[in-house]
């Protein structure tokens, strides 16, 4: 016999010796695509506000509308702030216009033995201190441009009232109560309105569904019900009713927040249903999506360089190992393909902040980084994040315009 | 992906993921569970891009292949295997020494490298001509012989036990091509 012929016999025998596959795979994977996903809209709802504006201002957070206005940082900071031995940092992480403002880590806690809720521990930054302070307070933060302010919803979703949080005291200001109850926010890109996502039920609630190990998010029940459009001075909110859509055989994540486009006219939310995204006017009519944003990946929470001129996208892998395509948003087309297995928020029109990972190859070992396209040039913010899901270790950024 | 794109998702995933899982196991060095997570993201992947795979099969299968390869992708690259599977019972001597040696092979098989493992299931598990096995893992003819070569090699020192086997085929003949080998993920 020939070695040959003895490793094909071995490896027959061995291919034989498997039993099928699991029962539901099929689903088991959609599964696993929407749990990606999850966590992906999460992170793009909250950091919503990293779309960059040259001057912004934040409503004064006294109570009664005041004309009080405090601008934030007119011209951007160019500085670099990394601390590439810090995971979870402790002190600020920035870059350009861009600021780690906070990020948080998710655990699962079980509720019953059928039932339990994905809950987020933050770590918020203290604009003054320039350190991150933890909190188990609030199941949501929206951090506002300029890092002075938050908005936040306190545990046990959905609620009805919304925090207006000074992140200097750590004290919320004021609240704003709503009627339909909400589990999720994010603020516009001049962080005078926030668009809040209202739920008639936990939007992070996990169940035990039969084939699949641990909990699940419940994708086909989506319990979504409209969105708010809250204008943060006056507290004045205007109420559009939409509930998941896309009909019996949806795929849809549990939370599907609703964002701002990047102009503020439209509201939109992704969906893993083709083409990726709904747009809708404020008044809850389905629209186009605004030029520029039409090949945008709802889960590349990078988008539209601040002067709109190059899109951030998918992961692209051909040059290097983990890298990611930088679009003409014109057309969708690759300008470039760049560092970084994920592109998370544009630091200036040239950089971009981006998880990727390191010389031990694992995918789900990342640190962040500071990449350039067109330039070889990776610096590196952040010591690398835990592997381990639904653990304090693995963080994910939320990112504001400081 | 719409409801068609599902409903023909699953049709593929029920129809034919248990033939991958085999390769998918083979590939991870006969470990279930690494097979299994390597066929899960696989098919993640091509849920993804579902409407625009014509050959659902052939996409699963090359991304099996260069997946296994990157590493990378995997969360646990580095899994032990530990085979101690003792020769069937109640066979023939012949049939028993045949056994043991493929027990033998199974153990040296999993301490190749990924890249190894992956070029022998191609050419002796899949039977593929080494063109194809080239195409597949984007590299060149040579590299795919010269892998073979090696590999083969490999599993002679890791097993002593295969010492006394006949040379294979591509161990006859002439194998020029020693450049490093370059798999693309």
């Amino acid at each position: 016999m020939n070695v040959d012929e003895l490793v094909r016999d071995s490896l027959r025998e061995q291919a034989d010796a498997q039993g099928p596959a699991v029962p539901g795979l099929a689903d088991r994977v959609l599964g696993l695509r929407r749990r990606r996903r999850t966590r992906r809209i999460a992170s793009i709802a909250a950091a919503a506000a990293a779309v960059v504006a040259v001057a912004v201002a934040v409503p004064a957070l006294e109570s009664g509308g005041t004309t009080d206005v405090r601008p934030a940082d007119v011209t951007p900071p160019n500085r670099i702030s990394a601390h590439p031995d810090q995971s979870p940092p402790r002190d600020l992480i920035a870059a350009g216009r861009t600021a780690l403002a906070a990020y948080y880590a998710t655990t699962v806690v079980p509720r019953s033995a059928d039932r339990a809720v994905s809950t987020r521990t933050y770590w918020l930054l203290n604009p003054t201190t320039k350190k991150y302070v933890k909190t188990t307070k609030w199941s949501w933060v929206a951090v506002a441009p300029g890092l002075r302010t938050a908005a936040v919803l306190e545990q046990e979703l959905p609620v009805r009232r919304i925090g207006l949080l000074d992140l200097v005291s750590g004290e919320v200001k004021r609240w704003i109560p709503v009627d339909h109850a909400v589990g999720g926010l994010a603020f516009s890109r001049d962080g005078r309105e926030l668009v809040a996502t209202a739920y008639d039920r936990n939007p992070d609630l996990r169940v035990k569904s039969s084939g699949s190990e641990g909990w699940q998010a419940n994708m086909e029940q989506s319990s979504r019900t409209g969105f708010y459009v809250v204008d943060v001075t006056s507290g004045a909110s205007s109420w559009t009713g939409i509930e998941a859509g896309g009909g019996d055989f949806a795929v849809g994540n549990s939370r599907q927040d609703f964002a701002f486009s990047r102009d503020g006219s439209r509201v939109w939310a992704g969906t893993p249903m083709q083409p990726g995204y709904e747009y809708y006017s404020r008044q809850g009519d389905p629209v186009e999506p605004p030029a520029g944003e039409k090949y945008a990946q709802w889960y590349v929470d990078a988008g539209l360089s601040p002067d709109g001129k190059r899109l951030a996208g998918d992961f692209a892998g051909k040059k290097y190992k983990t890298s990611s395509w930088i679009l003409d948003p014109r057309t969708g087309k690759p300008l470039t393909e760049t560092h970084g297995q994920q592109l998370l928020a544009w630091a200036d029109d040239s950089s971009l902040v981006a998880w990727d990972i390191g010389k031990d190859g694992d995918e789900f070992h990342q640190r962040l980084v500071l990449v350039t396209p067109g330039s070889e040039k990776v610096v590196v913010l952040s010591d690398f994040r835990a592997t381990g899901d639904d653990t304090l270790g693995r963080w994910e950024p939320v990112f504001a315009d400081r | 992906m719409d409801a068609e794109g599902l409903e023909g998702f699953r049709d593929f995933v029920d129809s034919r993921s248990s033939a991958l899982l085999r390769t998918a196991v083979l590939l991870s060095g006969g470990d279930r569970h690494a097979g299994e997570d390597l066929l899960q993201n696989a098919l993640a992947k091509a849920a993804g891009r579902w409407h625009r795979i014509d050959e659902p099969e052939a996409y699963v299968r090359q991304v099996l292949y260069r997946q296994q390869i990157s590493r990378w992708r995997l969360k646990w690259p580095r899994r032990e295997v530990s085979v101690a599977e003792p020769p069937e019972r109640g066979a023939a001597p012949d049939d028993s020494a045949a056994a043991e040696l493929r027990v033998v092979m199974r153990a040296a098989l999993s301490r190749l490298t990924a890249r190894q493992r992956t070029v022998l299931v191609l050419r002796y598990f899949e039977d593929l001509p080494e063109a194809d096995v080239a195409r597949l893992l984007g590299c060149s003819v040579g590299t795919v012989r010269s892998t073979t070569h090696r590999s083969l090699a490999r599993l002679r020192s890791l097993a002593p036990e295969l010492a006394a086997l006949g040379p294979a085929d591509v161990e006859q003949q002439s194998s020029r091509d020693y450049s490093p080998v370059e798999v693309r993920p």
